[in-house]
């Protein structure tokens, strides 16, 4: 006789798995932080996404100890401005995008909160060949130690791959 | 998530197939060198890419892969007679030579030329390091062999073995580089077998179960990083390497050999999964050869005289629940091959990507997808060679290595990540 295994695993039974959503929407927040990155991320918001929400940060970061509500440093694409903790508050996971070799000051100020919040963070580096590898290490030292997954990419089509992935 | 269509686009590897094309870029492992041991000895029914192969060793040692079928009435010429210079069909007395073109049909008058007109597909057949490489693409875009170090060192150096695993390649290969499974499913093994314990690193894997990853790509494919606390502020990195299609190598541990696998479609609800074992300056001890024949480390029991593991389906794995409850194993079932073939077996032959919700920590996953898709339609669309073909992508070394806080170990630990010849790998 066949062991359950051996019939579980066949393409037949394959058939009988249950054909039912086996998850909720994921609620994403997308943040880019430099200027390269805020023009990817305006153009991946032209593709229809669920619960994912883009996000750009504004040309100076507040002070190093400004409270996080601090408005006017982070915005949507519209230009209005937004409040981090309330837009962190209820998501299930922050993307970081950076571009290689520009500044991103306010990526502690996401990280912190983020970690006081116990919200998971991803940080997209995007990188060419021809940066230099100082700058490309410059980007993962600001980013490492908020990002609990680091991605170096070489071409921004990778970032709607990995939403996607991710039922963003 | 991954959408049917580019789930498609990988998992089938048949002739005419987008992915199949991909896999006809490269060589392949098809066979051990000890399948054909002699000249003459009995040829070997190999599938490859949902092609069916015959092997064969001629009296004068030479090499042929060709279509397992006789071109008369088409009986499997895996009954046929190895002699003097070819395999002759046992039906009817057609004779094939090493290249599958025919040079004998006793039927037809010799004068007649009428057998050069029958010629079977062949592939060709190479040896190096232990292993019979194929490659199965346009003879034009044939590369230069293959310069993986394990199949360069001096065979004292390096040990191969193959089982077959009955799932699509893909998910068995998204098995090899998902680092994030290792702290749950191999939990036990780290202490305990005879070809990881013992490594000073272990006991940062069991101190911080919870690594951070980067990921980042290779010239030929990915590096996947899994970051540490060490002592003094420093990380501790382990670096996996892996190559398109589908090399892995994973990062060694104190003084043991370092191994890896690659996973070759036999068809789309089969594959081989080879695993090399081998370190860059020494011989393998007996203790070790010993250790790897009885199925320790990265490789298993079989099923005597086939490669079908001792462990599998048929059996339930010999699955111990009471092992598992008492810790021994995580999953109930023994070793680190057939832990990782149970799970990716249990998926059914190819998993419904549609239903999966990766999180972060499977960006290695969706990474080597989103290369692989990528370089499918490069291929598809512009004739351009995927990365992994050119010799240069294939010198890699994974490394595991002790590194200050703020230097990426791309730049940190460049040298490691690269093949020295009469070096030792990075490894602590
Ligand atoms: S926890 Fe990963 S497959 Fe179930
Ligand atoms: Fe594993």
């Amino acid at each position: 006789m066949q062991s359950e295994s051996a019939r579980a695993a066949s393409a037949a039974e394959a058939r009988f798995r249950i054909d039912a959503p086996n998850s909720q929407p994921r609620s994403i927040k997308v943040i880019a932080l430099d200027r390269p990155s805020e023009a990817i991320v305006k153009r991946l918001a032209t593709s229809v996404w669920g619960n994912t929400s883009f996000l750009t940060t504004l040309a100076s970061a507040p002070p190093r100890d400004a409270p996080f509500s601090m408005r006017g440093w982070l915005a949507d694409l519209a230009g209005h401005t937004k409040i981090l903790v309330d837009e962190i508050e209820h998501a299930d996971l922050v993307v970081m995008i950076a571009t290689a070799g520009e500044s991103i000051e306010s990526t502690s100020i996401i990280g912190e909160a983020c970690s006081l919040k116990r919200v998971m963070t991803t940080g997209l580096v995007v990188t060419a060949p021809s940066v230099p590898a100082a700058e490309l290490s410059r980007s993962l030292a600001q980013l490492r130690p908020w990002a609990l997954m680091l991605v170096v990419a070489s071409a921004e089509d990778y970032i709607a791959d990995m939403l996607m992935a991710l039922r963003a | 998530m991954l959408k049917k269509e580019q789930s498609d686009l990988l998992t089938l590897t048949g002739p005419g197939t987008a992915g199949g094309r991909l896999f006809r870029c490269y060589w392949l492992p098809a066979l051990l060198s000890s399948e054909l041991p002699e000249n003459d000895c009995p040829p070997v029914r190999v599938k490859l890419l949902s092609e069916r192969l015959l092997a064969f060793r001629d009296s004068e040692g030479r090499l042929g892969l060709i279509d397992e079928f006789c071109a008369h009435r088409g009986v499997s010429l895996w009954f046929g007679r190895n002699e003097e210079g070819g395999l002759r069909c046992p039906y009817h007395g057609w004779k094939y030579d090493r290249t599958g073109q025919c040079i004998e049909v006793p039927s037809e008058p010799v004068e007649s030329g009428f057998c050069n007109k029958i010629k079977l597909k062949s592939y060709p057949l190479v040896e190096r390091g232990g292993v019979l490489w194929t490659y199965m693409g346009p003879a034009d875009k044939q590369p230069p062999l293959p310069e993986w170090e394990f199949a360069l060192v001096p065979p004292e150096q390096s040990f191969m073995s193959k089982r077959i695993q009955e799932s699509n390649w893909l998910q068995a290969m998204e098995g090899g580089i998902d680092s994030s499974h290792v702290s749950f499913l191999h939990r036990g093994d780290l202490n305990s077998d005879p070809l990881f314990r013992g490594a000073k690193a272990n006991q940062y894997n069991l101190k911080d179960s919870r690594p951070v990853f980067e990921v980042v790509e290779s010239p030929g494919g990915l590096f996947i990083g899994a970051r540490r606390n060490a002592e003094s502020g420093n990380y501790y990195w382990r670096i996996t390497q892996w190559v398109m299609p589908s090399f892995t190598m994973i990062p060694p541990r104190g003084d043991h050999p370092v191994h890896g696998h690659f996973w070759i479609p036999i068809d789309d609800d089969n594959c081989w999964t080879w695993s090399f074992d081998y370190h860059p300056i020494r011989a393998l001890s007996p203790g070790e050869v010993a250790a790897m024949r009885d199925g320790k480390g990265i490789h298993v029991k079989y099923e005597p005289g086939t490669f079908r593991p001792l462990a599998n389906k048929d059996n339930d794995y010999l699955i111990d629940r009471a092992a598992q409850k008492a810790g021994r194993t995580f999953s109930g079932v023994e070793g680190i091959a057939m832990q990782d073939a149970s799970l990716q077996e249990s998926m059914g032959p190819i998993v419904d990507r549609t239903k999966e919700n990766l999180v972060s920590t499977d960006n290695g996953i969706i990474m080597a997808r989103h290369r692989l898709v990528r370089s499918v339609k490069a291929l598809t669309d512009k004739d351009q060679a995927p990365p992994g073909v050119d010799n240069a992508h294939q010198q890699v070394r994974s490394a595991a290595v002790i590194l200050p806080p703020d230097r990426p170990f791309i730049e940190a630990a460049k040298d490691a990540l690269v093949v020295r010849a009469g070096t030792s790998h990075a490894s602590v």
